[in-house]
């Protein structure tokens, strides 16, 4: 007997899978699936794998903002219902009376329903060797079946990144200084070997130290930016890719990166005209001092100026009238539970007045979650490292996301996966 | 916390508080013998429920010069009333003349806490601070009073000035810990509790009550905090305590095991001993009663080691512990207490001469009568030797309810499904053999198949290769049984470790019975077995078969980590 001798027809398994999926109260066969992404859903973190795999395969899809948590309308497709299974998301099937009553419901209220055309070109800027569980992105988007390309200073220096939609920035440290983790570990082999790695790179570029390399690939990630691509950074990466682009030509880097110390002018050199959202910053001057500017509210590894966690609440939009902060803000919470990272926050007093806030902790001088336009294209930044791990040290053991499926702090990293997928229409006026 | 069932939580909490109060104290002087009296009348008002003639009993309590203990009485008898208010009044004369007094100040903060009065909960506390800035006592007390009313956040600020204004929180290490647990701050709760009980040892109790909510995901960080080297004992056992709490036990013995037997030692040994027995964890407890025997011989703890070796099913060890003990009990005992457990770990090992020969020799001590009553174990020696002759001969004299495991196996092994099926419908009896069993008398219509008895009894002969063969080739004589079956040929096969045998009968209850109960335990070890060979996109598509076609299968969450795990493509540059 072989292996694929047990194997039932498709046909046959997949109406026996829905029969007693639905038990029988489901159409076998309806003109579309409603993904709920409120409490209902049994994954949200999967159902957006699912939805994704549609745009792959070319199957149009729509979104439906503030419609039960942000749900997607899928049509329905034996492929569909086959991948929804497998990855354990629910769904309902709708008729078209059933579709017509929630179309009414969303063209009446604060909602509405995006088309998402086509599968977003993905890359992650991540270390070669990083496992999935060392960024919270690529274990969202490996968990959530997405898949994408891993690219880092070599690609970004040599290839043309308008090939991809939507680049993500692993917790990178752009001013070079390994987010000065010299501090506690500049003799442990990962470090070291981290080290080396960059400073060989550097060379082969014809650059002469690591923070020459940072700087140049974070300037070429501003101009992808500048062209039309969207760019998401979480933790360090924000910060450090401001201070690196503000400071192309300033030395902002420690005697311990590039062998001299930080220019002592270099707060009144930087120029934030070139940044996405930060302006008016103050770097940090002390070279034994874990941190790299007072943008961070949070300030977790300078011990005398940490701040506790608290909780973010996740502002409401129109949905009709300003559809990417609200794709953005989708979840089925509105208040998260806050996390630390390198970067955990953003003092308001050094946003640009053009970023739109999209999440802030209530009655403090920081802000969770922001995004804005650059050039043609635009940004989205998300403080701290890992939602379900709030306080993520070295070491700390890996985030399970089959226990956190549905995570309304992952969910905002998805969001961003899915956004560029929208098709763009023109603002009602 | 306005509810009936929080002011009675919080009356008890104050109550606790009753027999310090009482104590004649040096700052607040009253008379002991006038007052004493109207302490008594008022807790007896109190006691019996008439509060408001209470709260007139307290007062006058309060004008004979028993401040605190009237004070105290007033907060529990206005509580009950839900008045809590109405304390605030006395306080507001009291203070004044006695501002120092450490009972007056905390009622007053906890009063106004628990009215939600926060300004000027903050206000009195910020009185009393003031009055002795480098005292400890008023930031404790308003600490806990906010833990107490769930309010942790303040709680660590008002924790963080004292930090800042006395210097040092060491005094305040307890305070810190509870705080951290509220804020679900677990680690940082962890890295508390260890350093308050490098002072105060005894809190593992608390230790263990705090940390167990630990979410799964952040208890690795817990650990580390717990077991990190030159940690106090107290955090050792409170981590081993944890594992236990967290379904771990054999984790938390791994903890206390390494410790250098000495009396205290043997006393956490003891305790978590006492505990994995509670819940269960039996080989756990086996081992840990083992060490404190080793350490500290005795035949008691020998016995409990013996019985907890049987309850998980390890019979080796239950004989050699019960003989140990045995050499440490006079005669008498000896047959009373540690034979018992010989005779059930000989007959569970099938040693059935050797347990003849034990019997024999309690023989003059117990009595022809005493040699009955082990006629069962017996017989459930032979039946584990697979000598069912034997067996019946050892129940000759001592016949067995018609309902007891022992016949039911010895009917079983003879292929009467009928009488088995009745007599092991209660059996207890631990074991996979007794599930398998179980399991297929509840499926099988038959009421003869003298091919099963003979497959099971290769299995109690520890046959494994001949129970497998036989269990399959029975397959095709009981059809309403064959997934079943061949199931359990499978898992037989599993066991000896040869995938290639097991893996064919997993593809026939998955190709033959797609509809049995037994189809998705099939898909899952035949992509396993697949995964196990490198065959990835086999080992997938058994999967996802397995999720489509079963949904309601419990195995299907398996199933998805199971998918999600098999490596996947991804691109790099």
């Amino acid at each position: 007997m072989t292996a694929r001798a047990g194997t039932r027809p498709a046909s046959t398994i997949l109406i026996a899978f829905a029969l007693a999926l639905t038990g029988g109260a489901q159409p076998l066969h309806a003109q579309h699936l409603l993904v709920p992404m409120d409490d209902s859903q049994t994954n949200h973190l999967k159902a957006y794998g699912v939805t994704f795999g549609a745009l792959v395969d070319g199957v149009r899809s729509e979104w439906l903002l503030n419609y039960r948590g942000g749900s997607f309308l899928l049509p329905d497709t034996p492929g569909l219902r086959r991948a929804a299974a497998l990855a354990g998301v629910s769904f309902d099937a709708l008729d078209g009376a059933m579709l017509g009553a929630i179309r009414q419901e969303v063209a009446e209220g604060n909602m509405d329903a995006v088309p998402l055309e086509k599968a977003p070109r993905i890359a992650v800027y991540t270390p070669p060797d990083a496992p999935p569980w060392d960024d919270a992105v690529t274990l969202a988007l490996t968990y959530a079946g997405i898949a994408y390309t891993s690219i880092w200073d070599d690609s970004v220096m040599t290839t043309d990144l308008s090939q991809y939609d939507w680049i993500h920035l692993h917790h990178e440290d752009f001013t070079g200084q390994q987010n000065k983790l010299y501090l506690g570990f500049r003799d442990a082999p990962w470090f070291v070997q981290a080290r080396d790695r960059d400073l060989a790179t550097a060379r082969r570029h014809g650059l002469a130290d690591v923070p020459a390399l940072k700087k140049t690939v974070a300037d070429r990630l501003r101009a992808f930016v500048e062209r039309g691509g969207f760019l998401f950074a979480m933790c360090g990466a924000t910060e450090t890719l401001e201070l690196a682009i503000g400071g192309l030509g300033v030395d902002i880097a420690g005697p311990f990166s590039d062998g001299s110390p930080m220019d002592p002018d270099a707060d009144s050199k930087m120029d934030w005209g070139r940044t996405f959202a930060i302006k008016d910053a103050r770097l940090e001057q002390g070279a034994g001092v874990n941190a790299m500017s007072d943008i961070d509210g949070h300030q977790v590894n300078v011990p005398s100026r940490r701040q506790q966690l608290g909780t973010f609440t996740l502002f409401g939009f129109s949905a009709k009238f300003d559809p990417v902060a609200t794709m953005l803000v989708q979840d089925h919470r509105t208040v998260i539970n806050d996390y630390y990272g390198v970067t955990t926050s953003f003092v308001r007093r050094v946003l640009k007045p053009s970023v739109t806030v999209l999440a802030h902790e209530e009655g403090s001088p920081w802000v969770k979650y922001v995004h804005g336009s650059y050039g043609r294209g635009s940004f989205t930044f998300l403080g701290g490292h890992d939602p379900e791990d709030p306080q993520h040290n070295i070491g700390a053991p890996p985030t399970d996301l089959a226990l956190h499926p549905n995570s309304p702090g992952y969910r905002l990293i998805l969001n961003n996966v899915l956004f560029p997928a929208a098709k763009k229409k023109p603002l009602k006026t | 916390m306005t509810s009936r069932r929080a002011r009675a939580a919080r009356g008890a909490a104050v109550a606790t508080l009753a027999a310090f109060v009482l104590l004649p104290r040096n700052s607040v002087a009253q008379d002991t013998t006038a007052a004493g009296a109207l302490v008594s009348k008022a807790l007896e008002l109190e006691g019996t429920g008439k509060h408001r003639d209470a709260v007139i009993a307290w007062r006058e309590v309060i004008a004979a010069g028993a401040v605190q203990p009237g004070v105290l009485g007033l907060e529990r008898v206005f509580s009950m009333l839900g008045q809590e208010d109405s304390l605030l009044v006395p306080l507001d004369t009291l203070l004044p003349r006695f501002p120092r007094e450490l009972a007056l100040r905390s009622a007053q903060l906890r009063t106004l806490a628990t009215l939600g009065r926060d300004a000027e909960a903050r206000a009195a506390f910020v009185a009393w601070r003031d009055l002795a800035p480098r005292d400890v006592t008023p930031y404790r007390e308003f600490a806990r009073v906010l833990l107490f009313n769930n309010r942790a956040a303040a709680a660590d600020t008002v924790l963080r000035e004292a930090e800042s204004a006395l210097g040092s929180t060491r005094a305040l290490t307890l305070e810190i810990a509870q705080m951290r647990s509220a804020l679900g701050l677990w680690k940082e709760s962890a890295v508390a509790w260890r350093e308050a009980m490098r002072d105060q040892p005894y809190f593992e109790s608390a230790t263990v009550f705090a940390l167990t909510p630990t979410p799964p995901a952040l208890r690795d960080a817990v650990r580390a905090e717990l077991a990190m080297k030159g940690t106090p004992l107290g955090a050792t056992q409170a981590l081993a305590l944890l594992e236990l709490a967290w379904g771990s036990a054999r984790s938390g013995w791994q903890v206390l095991s390494a410790l250098p037997p000495s009396d205290t030692t043997v006393a956490i040994w003891r305790e978590f001993a006492n505990e994995a027995e509670r819940v269960r964890a039996h080989a756990t407890a086996r081992d840990a009663l083992t060490a404190i025997h080793a350490a500290r011989p005795d035949a008691a703890v020998a016995l409990r080691a013996a019985q907890s070796a049987l309850l998980a099913d390890d019979a080796a060890s239950a004989l050699r512990l019960a003989r140990d003990a045995a050499t440490r009990l006079d005669s008498t005992r000896a047959i009373s207490e540690a034979m018992p457990l010989e005779m059930d770990a000989l007959a569970r090992l099938g040693r059935a001469s050797e347990a003849e020969q034990v019997l024999a020799r309690a023989t003059p001590v117990i009595g022809e009568e005493g040699v009955r009553g082990y006629a069962r174990s017996i017989a459930w020696a032979w039946i584990r030797a697979g000598d069912i002759d034997r067996a019946r001969a050892a129940l000759k004299d001592a016949p067995i309810a018609a309902d007891d495991a022992v016949s039911g196996w010895l009917a079983l092994f003879e292929g009467d499904l009928k009488t088995a099926r009745a007599a092991l419908r209660h059996s207890d009896a631990p074991g996979q053999d007794a599930v398998s069993a179980m399991a297929l008398l509840n499926r099988t219509r038959e009421d003869r198949a003298p091919a099963i008895g003979s497959a099971f009894l290769a299995l109690a002969r520890a046959d494994s290769s001949q129970a497998a063969q036989r269990f399959e080739a029975v397959a095709r004589d009981l059809p309403d049984a064959a997934p079943l079956l061949l199931a359990i040929a499978a898992r037989i096969e599993t066991a000896r470790h040869d995938d290639k045998r097991a893996l064919a009968l997993w593809q026939r209850v998955a190709a033959e019975h797609a509809e049995a109960p037994e189809a998705p335990e099939a898909y899952l070890e035949w992509s396993r077995g697949l995964r196990r060979a490198g065959d990835i996109p086999g080992a997938r598509e058994r999967l996802e078969h397995l999720i489509l076609t079963y949904p309601r299968s419990a195995l299907v969450p398996q199933a998805r980590r199971e998918l999600d795990a098999l490596p996947r493509a991804t691109t790099s540059e």
